[in-house]
């Protein structure tokens, strides 16, 4: 009965009762949305820049990430493969190796990281097949070809069937040098990307660059990201098995993971403040009403209810207003986050930067469990906190001075 | 064999605030309340009435001297204990009624009795059979807003029966009836005082009221100036 008393006794005053709900809810709804929205944005972000070179992870031989000489090999390859395709999580692992070169067309020539890929792996992971703006992407047959960026084409004065003169440093230290035929172009949006880097079959590349069936990086793809996330701890172990360290997206790209974990502290700055005020009106609310009923809280002392029993059930009534209020809001987010989940959101105008950013002109909020529950869990647990003020203050209730208030 | 009283007060003073501001409200009260007892207490306003009954509850406790209630002294108890003590042997009738306002009559009636632990089944029916005996019968869904000051004041009687208390406190009870009502609450508690033995202490300047007492305690700044049985 003491519940269904507390359950009564926020509706005394139903107005009062009615805009504190409504408060709790637009908050929640807001925070379930902006959460589902700005993690989505977070995963279209990693899954399209991971997905345009370098894949969900990687392995690589101890060092190669700050020192990327192309005498670190992986000297065989295929065991890692099989092993790391092995995993329910991966669905594709695709070797590769890398040059620093200089690219020449007549009297012009440029700087350009050069890849060897497996033609017909590297569509699963990267998406420059689908970015071939001129020409086609590479083909298992091809051998002599090469696939540049959209800027370094420009820069060399290259269209689709002209050679192009590649001048290199081989494993064995030797020169490398090869001339490729361009049979396509791509452009991603990203500058540093379109201007510097071409892709190459992997068994010319390694011919060209003496490595002698070596690679420096295997990447691996999954369905999703966080399958890849969650399979870390047995990744790490494979590539120990092969002597090669695993790099993980925040690894590979330290600039985007920077650039989230930047966006979520102010964003969450913002969250909290928004969880604090609200909490605050709401405990106003609640320790207005506590005051109003010092009388009659008087009263139930005076005919044998404890302090602490009076204390639990203003306690409970907060619970009640906070479930009520945020259990509102979550839906009303949870509708609208599925509504822009399935048509988007779009920034008129920024699409500019959002490609610089990997992230598609259209934005698409995700649901999971955290982002629909955190903002809401917040709420709930620091208005329960809040609760010990009024609390207290009726553990502190003296039964005639109460009913004389 | 010597009857123990129900409640015993013994040079019991309560001072009120400190230096110039200090109020003698009650000065070295002995007073012993006996089973059975249908006692009414009187005095001018300020007269300590109100303060003795808090005291005589264990609502709150003296400056100085003792109150024993049942058997257990109050010196020394601290809210819970105290809480425990009114729940287990004493109830209490307001002036204002005091009922829980978003509870019917009857849950206002089974609050008391939750608060003792007793089951659902046996709380619903020990309401509706106390609220029989006070006349309520019919009425016991509505909540106090529904219900007449009389009818609240039954209620109340109600509740601070049900659990069967050792001594019913009532401060100026009928101060807001009309004389009819006022008559019907007077011969309710003097017919539970009989037929049940139960002890009402009831602190009343009504006429009304003091006609059906068996014992007269007469107030005066805060000593007891009388205290007659007839």
């Amino acid at each position: 009965m003491i519940a269904s008393l507390a359950w009564r006794n926020i509706w005394r005053q139903p107005t009062r009762t009615a805009l504190s709900l409504t408060g709790m809810a637009f908050a929640s709804m807001l925070l379930v949305f902006m959460l589902s929205f700005q993690f989505g944005s977070y995963d279209s972000m990693k899954a399209n820049i991971l997905r345009i070179i370098d894949g969900f992870g990687q392995v690589q031989p101890p060092g190669y990430k700050d020192d990327p000489e192309i005498t670190k090999v992986i000297r065989d390859p295929s065991g890692l493969i099989a092993e790391l395709e092995s995993l329910p999580q991966v669905t594709t692992a695709s070797a590769r190796a890398n040059g620093y070169v200089l690219l020449a067309n007549g009297e012009r020539s440029f700087a350009a990281a050069v890849a060897g890929v497996d033609p017909v792996k590297e569509v699963r992971i990267t998406r420059i097949a689908s970015l071939i703006k001129q020409g086609r992407p590479l083909r298992a047959d091809d051998d002599a070809a090469i696939v540049l960026g959209e800027a370094l084409a420009r820069n060399l004065r290259l269209k689709v069937g002209d050679r192009v003169t590649l001048l290199g440093t081989a494993m064995d230290g030797s020169v490398a040098a090869d001339v490729l035929k361009v049979v396509g172009i791509f452009r991603t949006g990203i500058t540093e990307i379109d201007r510097q880097i071409a892709h190459m079959p992997l068994d010319r590349f390694r011919e060209t660059f003496v490595m002698d069936g070596a690679v420096n990086e295997v990447a691996i793809i999954g369905r999703d990201l966080r399958d890849i996330i969650n399979a870390e701890p047995r990744l790490r172990a494979i590539a120990a098995r092969h002597d090669a360290v695993y790099l993980n997206w925040g690894q590979l790209q330290p600039a985007v993971k920077q650039a989230i974990t930047l966006d979520m502290t102010t964003a969450s700055l913002m969250y909290g403040t928004l969880v604090i005020v609200v909490v605050f009106i709401i405990l106003n609310t609640l320790y207005m009403s506590v005051l109003e009923r010092t009388r009659e809280f008087g009263v139930l002392l005076a005919v044998g209810m404890k302090p602490g029993q009076i204390g639990r059930m203003v306690w409970m009534e907060i619970i009640f207003l906070s479930l009520v209020g945020t259990g509102i809001g979550i839906v009303l987010g949870m509708g609208l986050a599925w509504y822009f989940g399935r048509v988007g959101v779009t920034f008129e105008g920024m699409q500019q930067i959002f490609s610089q950013w990997g992230l598609p002109p259209r934005i698409y909020p995700r649901m999971t469990p955290f982002r629909v529950l955190a903002g809401p869990s917040a709420i709930i647990l620091l208005i329960a906190i809040a609760g010990i003020i009024p609390y207290r203050r009726v553990l502190g209730l003296e039964p005639v001075k109460a009913m004389n208030a | 064999m010597m009857t123990e009283p129900i409640v015993s007060c013994r040079g019991v003073n309560k001072i009120f605030g400190s230096g110039e501001l200090q109020v003698h409200a009650l000065r070295d009260v002995d007073l012993d309340i006996m089973p059975g007892d249908f006692a009414t207490l009187a005095g001018p306003s300020g007269s300590g009435k109100t303060t003795l009954l808090n005291m005589v509850g264990a609502l709150d406790t003296p400056t100085s001297g003792e109150v024993v209630i049942d058997g257990q002294s109050l010196r020394g108890m601290g809210k819970s204990e105290l809480s425990d003590l009114r729940l287990n042997k004493v109830g209490f009738v307001f002036q204002a009624y005091n009922l829980v306002p978003v509870l019917s009559a009857r849950e206002n009636i089974e609050f008391v009795l939750e608060l003792h632990g007793m089951p659902s089944a046996e709380r619903r029916d020990r309401a509706r059979e106390i609220l029989r005996e006070v006349g309520l019968e019919g009425l016991e869904n509505r909540r106090p807003a529904q219900l007449s000051g009389g009818q609240q004041q039954r209620v109340a009687v109600a509740r601070a029966l049900v659990a069967r208390p050792s001594i019913v406190l009532a401060d100026e009870p009928t101060a807001n009836l009309d004389s009819k009502t006022t008559e019907e609450l007077v011969q309710l508690m003097y017919r539970l005082n009989r037929e049940f033995g139960t002890t009402f202490v009831i602190g009343t300047h009504d006429p009304r009221v003091m006609e059906h007492s068996k014992r007269h305690i007469e107030l005066l700044d805060g000593r007891i100036a009388s205290d007659e049985r007839s």
